[in-house]
């Protein structure tokens, strides 16, 4: 579950990224966070992973207040939840299991049972066979494929996407799109950024569109 | 906490793979660090093997006591009593006036000099071996020794046993401090070699941070790096001092003949070889901690 209660993200500089905001996703929700860029979706999606935290106000994630928890304390949360990251954040020193093996090894799985979860993982996002190549080989999709995997490697109980879609065509996007509703489906919480509606409404699910830091009129 | 060894084991293993894939590269780092170590080690090792050749020395300082030309035989047996009685004496040897005449004609080749001369002109002497002790404990007895009645002199050249002390220490304090200039050398070279580390692996870390990394799970594969670099240098090390003794040891052999002594730079004892390990792992340790600590304070996401 995720609760902002009142959150303001004030960068350094005085840039107002997200002004009095508050909602709840209830767990194994799947909801839709749309609005053009610099409307506050990264930020919001930062603020819950931990990544950034809120200027004034709570951000509840899995009964944990994020904002009252030390920092040495935030890394636990991060093990919790699988972050999908606009850059992807792939590492291309390494072959595709290795990166994929990275959040395991943060965690500390044991091997074995660990190699089995990264082979799932890829298998899953249709990259099975692809465990030896290095990224830089890999096309525009297969490395967002490949930065889900390394998401949900881990089996988070929150999975959070930032402009998947973006960059890809339409029907790559939607195959992209019924993955994350797979996850949702073994009762994964998924919150997904996009700045195209068109995606989001043939789903039917909740969208929060922000303007300017607020929720959109 | 089975599990927790098994991590640590894991990135021991890791750690020391990674080394050995780059032979060339970490071997000269090691040998750097090695040779830093072997200075103070040799000169530590020089100065304790000479400590152990002049405590042999410092036992053998004699004190003569020249008796007055007058001095009769009751009085010799007076000496005598005295230093057979004193508890700082170890043994002492009486040199009959004659004898040392005869000695002495000998050694010059003069030997008409009992001739020119009417009379002996030598003193009686007791050749006096003093227990082992402190430079300052033996002037005292020279003192005390030259009190006893009828004793003219008591000569003990203590000036070169008290100079060869004090270049002793001041050698083994120079070691001491060379120690301790080249084991901040050993923390600052770690920490370099880790900086450069952690900049080569910044996407990595960076990366890791996002995904939940502790502090200490980003900082562990450098402590085992600087472990692994600081025991291995240690290692080669010992190696080297071994190898310097062992080629300097003949020629020493030789020069120590010379004076009579029996002369072997000595090498490293097992419980010294470990101090240097630990010590050596330790500092640099020490310093992958200070380069890591001051990368993840730079970089802190939130």
């Amino acid at each position: 579950m995720i609760r902002f209660d009142q959150v303001t993200k004030r960068y350094p500089g005085g840039h107002e990224a997200l002004r009095n905001l508050s909602f709840t996703v209830e767990s194994g929700e799947m909801v839709f966070l749309a609005g053009h860029s610099g409307a506050g979706k990264s930020t919001l999606l930062k603020l819950v992973s931990g990544i950034e935290r809120a200027t004034s106000g709570n951000v509840l994630v899995n009964n944990q207040n994020l904002s009252k928890l030390r920092a040495s304390q935030l890394p636990y949360v991060r093990q919790h939840i699988g972050v999908v990251f606009q850059d992807h954040k792939i590492l291309f020193d390494r072959t595709v299991f290795d990166n994929v093996m990275l959040p395991l090894d943060i965690i500390g799985f044991d091997r074995r049972d660990a190699q089995r979860r990264v082979r799932a993982a890829l298998d899953k996002v249709g990259l099975a066979g692809k465990e030896k190549v290095m990224p830089i080989r890999l096309s525009g999709g297969e490395q967002q494929r490949l930065c889900i995997a390394r998401a949900v490697v881990h089996r988070p109980s929150i999975l959070l996407a930032d402009e998947p879609s973006a960059n890809l065509d339409r029907a790559y996007a939607l195959d992209i799109m019924e993955l994350f509703k797979s996850f949702h489906q073994v009762g994964v919480t998924v919150l997904i950024s996009a700045h195209d509606e068109t995606l989001m409404e043939d789903y039917g699910r909740r969208i929060i569109r922000l303007r300017e830091g607020q929720f959109a009129a | 906490m089975k599990h927790y060894l098994y991590l640590h084991a894991q990135s021991a293993r890791s750690a020391l793979l990674k080394i050995l894939r780059q032979p060339f590269g970490n071997l000269l780092n090691l040998l750097m660090l090695a040779i830093a170590l072997a200075l103070p080690v040799s000169l530590y090792l020089g100065v304790s093997s000479l400590q152990q050749w002049t405590a042999r020395l410092n036992t053998t300082p004699q004190i003569t006591l020249f008796m007055e030309l007058s001095s009769e035989p009751a009085d010799l047996a007076a000496v005598e009593s005295s230093l057979k009685h004193h508890p700082r004496v170890a043994a002492y040897r009486f040199a009959h006036k004659d004898a040392a005449l005869k000695e002495l004609e000998q050694r010059s080749g003069l030997n008409a000099i009992s001739e020119g001369l009417g009379s002996n002109p030598l003193p009686h002497a007791f050749i006096v071996t003093p227990q082992p002790l402190e430079p300052a404990m033996l002037d005292l007895l020279q003192k005390e020794l030259s009190g006893l009645p009828m004793v003219e002199l008591a000569q003990f050249d203590a000036a070169w046993a008290r100079k060869l002390h004090a270049m002793i220490t001041l050698a083994s304090q120079l070691a001491w401090l060379l120690a301790v200039v080249f084991a901040l050398a050993m923390v600052l070279i770690n920490h370099n070699t880790i900086r450069m580390q952690i900049l080569a692996r910044q996407e990595e870390i960076a990366v890791s941070k996002l995904i939940g990394a502790t502090d200490s799970f980003i900082r562990r594969p450098f402590l085992y790096h600087a472990a692994w670099q600081g025991s291995l240098s240690a290692l080669l090390c010992w190696g080297l001092s071994s190898w310097l003794a062992y080629q300097a040891n003949p020629a020493l052999a030789e020069f120590a003949s010379l004076y009579g002594i029996d002369a072997q730079l000595r090498s490293l004892q097992p419980l010294e070889v470990l101090a240097m390990l630990l010590g050596a792992m330790l500092l640099s340790m020490l310093g992958a901690r200070l380069a890591a600590d001051h990368h993840l304070r730079k970089n802190q996401p939130a």
